[in-house]
């Protein structure tokens, strides 16, 4: 037992006051990352993923066997699907980061180190970005096998894992900033989920909500083609040769303008991979001919693709008028206006810097002010 | 010219004043308070640690001896009040005291995933060390605590015990100026304290700080040099065991009859009660010095009263303690 005085001769180790950031990230990323790979919590929740993913997508493959489109729409569907499942597993990932260490009494051991409050979060949340990223990797076999059935351009399947991620580290650190201002895990793990909650389906309540705020009344111009009175006989079918002509009808009704409350929308994490996406929109013919039948190339998008599409299509407004064409046509894909998904991140990514900078405020120690019932240690 | 202070304890060879205290790499609290909300957990603490001593922090459970721990490891901000701690204050220097401060908290904290090494050598790399420096240090830490053969098994198997001695090297992994100790000795076999004790003494005998806080006191009886006892948040007495030595204390006789003795003793006109706390038959007697206890065994012994027992009632520590009684009573 000797341990202290053998190096009173030797120069003293601790006279550093400061840790250089990416090394002390490093050593709290690889003291969460240790802890997760020995654990068996996170293999667990792997297993249920992969299991649940390849579900999804031999149901997928079996309902869509014998549309054109299979591959756009089987990658749109594994996206939309490891999008859902990184919502609700991220927080449970991230969430405890920080009271969890609490809890277990080791938090402060920490905090008596040359570690700043940034320095662990910042490796928390790391940690917690790269284990919820393995769920993303372990859902690759499914993404390359709906990319080999083809329709998928390289850049909307980039664009789309690139975002993926993107949203999985933005849940990691609203989970990491939450479980340094709550006491509890439990309660933190809850208020992420609410979080979540909140920007996937509370934005889309609250825009719905607010359509009724932005109505007006309109006069609407809607076209079709129909047969003339005189060319049909008494059955009411049209004759042999007869030509369709254009109608119109005029008509007032209450209608939304959404071009004023889309932003609403914006933060939506479903909206803004969607939103961020460069679909390849397939080229609708110009001019079908009148009374023909729908066109060639029928535009059906996957799942994420219809929420663009919903985007763009809340963006635009109200169809006043419809002409005689677009009544023909069937769903005609909308070219994107203004991207929306800037703002959304924007949105997402000031809501978890704020969350994080308070919680880095909570773990500046020594701690003037302590909630109710804390222990430091 | 020496100091005053320094000529009054200089037969014990160790001198330290409040200033040299400080600038030294001891600690130095002055008039702290803190409060959480509603409950005032330190009142009024001065506390003094002095390089190269062990320092006892001594007071009954919720006197706030944890909560002063707190904050000379710089964890907590005192409402009122001055910490110093190896010349700096952790209020406004936190990282300086960090990286001088080795803390072993009251509470088990344990990544019980990892293994002991890992945990050393990961808090090494934190205070600013180099892996191999730390890696090396944990290895010699496993070594001092005697966890050798457990260094490579995750911390979860290892005993509260083990844990309690793991957590005592992750205190002492940077080699720090100044060690905190909460409880260090709750949870371990007798021959683990005795090596924490030689420990202890050996790292005082480096010139460290050592703080220890406890309330099992016949221990620090043995480990400290000095002892501060804190009672509802106040520091009530400070003094050095060679104080606590010299003071009144209570003994212990037993004889064989006990009415010759109890004869003796009125013959002498020597005060004597029966011990009630105690299976045994034994009477207890406040006696002023130690001079007075030989006095008394010789002239018991001389009676040809039968003596069978004569010892202290407790340490030197114990006795100030229980002459305070302020939170019992």
């Amino acid at each position: 037992m000797s341990a202290g005085t053998e190096h009173s001769t030797r120069q003293p180790f601790g006279q550093a006051t400061r840790l250089p950031l990416w090394s002390a990230v490093r050593t709290v990323f690889s003291l969460e990352m240790r802890q997760r790979l020995r654990g068996r919590g996170w293999y667990w929740m792997l297993g249920i993923w992969f299991t649940v993913i390849a579900l999804i997508f031999v149901l997928g493959t079996a309902f869509l066997g014998a549309t054109d489109n299979e591959g756009g729409v089987l990658f749109d569907l594994v996206v939309g699907f490891i999008l859902l499942f990184g919502l609700l597993v991220a927080p449970g990932l991230s969430a405890n980061a920080v009271n969890g260490d609490r809890a277990g009494g080791t938090l402060a051991i920490l905090q008596v180190t040359l570690l700043t409050p940034g320095q662990l979060l910042a490796g928390k949340w790391l940690a917690s970005w790269v284990a919820s990223l393995a769920f993303l990797v372990l859902s690759s076999p499914f993404i390359f096998w709906a990319l080999a059935l083809g329709g998928v351009n390289a850049a909307e399947a980039l664009v789309s894992l690139v975002m993926l991620a993107v949203e999985l580290g933005v849940v990691c650190a609203i989970g990491v900033g939450v479980s340094a201002l709550a006491n509890r895990p439990l309660f933190s793990i809850v208020s992420t989920y609410m979080l979540v909650a909140l920007l996937a389906i509370g934005t889309v309540i609250v825009f719905g909500l607010s359509t009724t705020l932005v109505m007006e009344e309109r006069t609407v111009r809607s076209s079709y083609y129909t047969y003339p009175e005189s060319s049909l006989d008494s059955m009411g079918v049209p004759e042999e040769g007869a030509e369709a002509v254009c109608q119109s009808q005029t008509y007032t009704a209450d209608l939304p303008d959404t071009q004023y409350i889309t932003w609403l929308l914006a933060a939506n994490p479903f909206v803004v991979v969607a939103d961020a996406v460069p679909y390849s929109l397939p080229d609708v013919e110009a001019d079908p001919a009148p009374g023909g039948m729908v066109p060639g190339s029928y535009y059906a998008p996957g799942v994420m693709e219809t929420v663009s599409q919903g985007v763009r299509s809340a963006q635009a407004g109200p169809d006043l008028e419809v002409t005689c064409e677009e009544s023909m046509s069937g769903r005609q894909p909308l070219p994107q206006g203004v991207p929306i998904w800037p703002l959304g991140l924007g949105l997402q990514l000031l809501l978890a810097g704020a969350l994080l900078l308070i919680g880095r405020r909570k773990l500046t120690m020594p701690a003037r002010r302590l909630a109710q019932g804390t222990r430091i240690a | 010219m020496l100091p005053a202070s320094i000529l009054r304890s200089w037969h014990r060879g160790v001198a330290y004043s409040r200033t040299m205290t400080d600038e030294c790499g001891g600690i130095v609290v002055e008039g702290v308070a803190r409060s959480f909300g509603p409950v005032q957990a330190i009142r009024d603490i001065d506390f003094e640690a002095p390089p190269g001593e062990v320092t006892a922090l001594i007071g009954p459970n919720g006197s706030g001896k944890t909560t002063l721990m707190l904050m000379m490891a710089s964890l907590l901000a005192p409402d009122h009040g001055t910490v110093r701690v190896a010349g700096f204050d952790p209020v406004t220097q936190p990282a300086e005291v960090r990286s001088r401060v080795g803390w072993m908290p009251d509470t088990l904290g344990v990544w019980e995933s990892l293994t002991a090494f890992e945990v050393l050598r990961t808090l090494g790399t934190l205070y600013g060390m180099s892996v191999a420096d730390s890696a090396r240090r944990a290895d010699e830490l496993l070594v001092a605590v005697k966890l050798t053969e457990f260094g490579r098994a995750p911390a979860r198997v290892l005993s509260r015990g083990q844990q309690q001695r793991l957590s005592l090297a992750r205190a002492l992994i940077h080699d720090p100026q100044v060690l905190l100790l909460d409880e260090p000795a709750s949870g371990l076999d007798p021959g683990s304290r005795v090596d924490l004790r030689s420990l202890l003494r050996s790292l005082a005998a480096a010139g460290k700080t050592v703080v220890v806080s406890s309330h099992v006191l016949s221990e620090l009886d043995e480990i400290a040099d000095r002892a501060v006892f804190v009672s509802r948040g106040q520091s009530v007495k400070s003094q050095t065991l060679h104080e606590a030595g010299s003071q009144a204390r209570r003994y212990y006789v037993q004889a064989e009859p006990m009415q010759a003795l109890a004869d003796a003793l009125r013959s002498h006109g020597v005060r004597y009660e029966m011990r009630a706390d105690s299976r045994r038959e034994e009477f207890q007697i406040q006696l002023g010095s130690t001079a007075e206890a030989s006095w008394l065994l010789r002239t018991l012994v001389m009676a040809d009263v039968v003596v069978t027992a004569f010892a202290p009632a407790g340490g030197a520590l114990e006795e100030t303690y229980m002459s305070l009684d302020t939170d019992r009573l």
